[in-house]
Parts: C-alpha cells; structure tokens; sequence
C-alpha cells in the first residue's frame, strides 16, 4: 500500500433521517389511550384463559393466542422490576428529542398488571438510587395537556418512606 | 355492569430523529473528492471479469476479485438512461420535494446503472435509452448531490 493513500482525504457524510410518522392505534390502543388522555386511568385486558393481565392491552393473548375481552383498571401505583442507569441520551418516540442523561430508566408492573411500561423514573440527582422492588407512582401530564400518547406520562416517581433494603 | 362506551379511532403521531455518518472509505473518498475537484467521475474495473462499477467499490460483486486504487478508471461524463419514475409524493427520507424524476444513469465506459435525478426535463419527455448529461453543482461539499441531476443531452 503507498504512502499517498494513508494521506488520503477520508470523506465522512453526516446523515440525519427526520422521520415524522402517524400509526391508527386500533381498536384496544385506542381504547387505552383515550381513557389515559380523558380520564387519567390504565386500562389493561386480561386473557380468558390464563388469567394474564396484558398492559398495553391487546386483541390476542400472546401465550394463549385467544381473544381478549375483559378490561381491567390497573392501579397508578407499581412496582420497578427492572431498571437502567441512562448515561447516553435517549431519543424520545413521540417528539423525536433526546432526554438529556443521566436519568434512571425502568420497567414498572402496575398494580393489577402482569406486564411492564418502561418510562423514566424521576430520581433526580439521585439516579442511582433505584433498587428492584422500589415502589412507585405515575406522573401524568395535567388533563388539559395530555394528547393522548405515552408522552401523556411525564415519569414514574418513588413512593415516599421507602429504604432501599440492605442499606 | 357498566354502560357501553363508543371508542372511536385514534391515531398517534410520532417521530424518528436519528443522526449517523457514513464512512465513504478509501475508494468511495476518492470518488467524492474527485467529483468535487474536477467533477470526474470514476467508476472501478475489474480486470478478472471486465466489469466495470459505478459507483466505485472495493470488492467485485460478480468475482470477488479485490479492486485497489488502480483499477479507479474515468467514466461518462455521458450516459443513458436505463429506466426512471417520477415521484409525486414527498417523503422526507428523499433529499428534495416532489415533484421529481428518479432515474437509473449508466455512464458511458460503466457496466452498472445507479439512481439519481433527472432535471431540466418534461418527465413526458424522457425516454429509456435517452442520452443525458450530467450538471454539476457550482458549490460543491463532497457527496453524490455534487452532480445536481443528469439532463437529456439537448
């Protein structure tokens, strides 16, 4: 290989893919994020056959693969199952924009659900304080701001007069 | 049990931002940057199988055969149109605002075709086969948008 291509000039294009979409949220999103925009309530499905509660709720059971028919309102409380610790910014679905990190992300089980919604939770400084177990609240948007998308939760925060256990 | 409630349909808007660089390498660089400073444009041969690639590339995609920078070569500036649509609808993944004509150039001395726009043009007009000559932008940054589009050679 010559010298000449080591000092070759390298071409390096930044590309920026700006992308604005809309999805019909069918009939059981639909449902979900309405009573979410309109009335400040999670709703999830519970399947007939395994007793499954499925948040966000869909038509089929995923293991069971029947029909899911019968809502079921889910506490505003939960529990934190799992959790990160964000030093990277993450790009927000629903504005396109980075969340400027640190920030502590996780999967929250409301009370009543058998699966997860993965928001922030809102720690502050403290971003590293979150431990497996830790309960927690959802922060919505006031009523007259919320749209109806998941951007209508602002974040989870701890409940208050919890220790982190071992401490 | 609870009264019935109408859900009517619904619909999210949502939005990707996603920032990333392509790395044009060794023989896609040099490419740019010719096409730039003397709007030359190159294409590789190779000399197992006699093909000749356009854009340039590294590797033959027929033979395998691995393609220096020796095997740069000047192709077109002329070429013809092998096949083109015109595109009525913008979408932001395109770099300009419908309404445009896309089409398949195969440069004189080039074996491929690739796609690029087709301007000066009534889309009415254009024929495949058609011979087209490529117009360079003034400022030019080191992309593919240095040629601004190929036009019908008048």
């Amino acid at each position: 290989m010559s010298h000449e291509s080591a000092e070759q000039e390298l071409i390096r294009i930044p590309i920026t893919v700006d992308v604005p979409y809309r999805f019909a949220a069918g009939n059981y999103m639909s449902r979900f994020l309405i009573e979410l925009r309109d009335n400040g309530k999670f709703f999830g499905i519970r399947c007939p056959s395994c007793g499954r509660v499925q948040l966000p709720p869909r038509i089929v059971c995923a293991p069971c693969h029947v029909r899911n028919e019968e809502w079921v309102e889910l506490g505003l409380e939960g529990t934190l199952t799992a959790f990160t610790v964000m030093y990277l910014p993450l790009t927000d679905p629903t504005t396109g924009e980075p969340h400027e990190p640190p920030f502590t992300y996780g999967s929250v089980r409301l009370d009543g659900a058998d699966s997860n919604l993965d928001h922030i939770v809102h720690l502050g400084d403290e971003y590293d304080s979150a431990w497996v177990g830790m309960r927690v609240r959802v922060v919505l948007r006031p009523r007259e701001e919320r749209i109806g998308d998941l951007s209508d939760i602002i974040h989870f925060e701890p409940l208050k007069g919890q220790e982190k256990p071992g401490k | 049990m609870e009264e019935e409630k109408v859900y009517g349909p619904f619909e999210v808007d949502q939005r990707i931002r996603a920032h990333s660089t392509y790395y044009a390498g060794r023989i896609g660089s040099r490419f740019y940057t010719e096409l730039r400073d003397r709007k030359r444009i190159l294409g590789s041969r190779c000399e197992e199988c006699g093909k000749v690639y356009w854009p340039p590339r590294q590797t033959c995609g027929r033979c395998f055969s691995l393609l220096g920078e020796d095997r740069l070569v000047e192709i077109g500036p002329l070429g013809t149109l092998e096949t083109y649509t015109t595109v009525r609808y913008s979408e932001p993944v395109h770099p300009r605002k419908a309404p445009f004509v896309y089409g398949i150039v195969r440069l004189d001395g080039a074996d491929t075709g690739t796609a690029h726009f087709i301007g000066e043009a009534d889309p009415g007009e254009l024929r495949i086969g058609m011979r087209l000559e490529p117009v360079f932008e003034e400022d030019r940054k080191g992309n593919i948008l240095d040629i601004r589009h190929f036009r019908p050679v008048r």
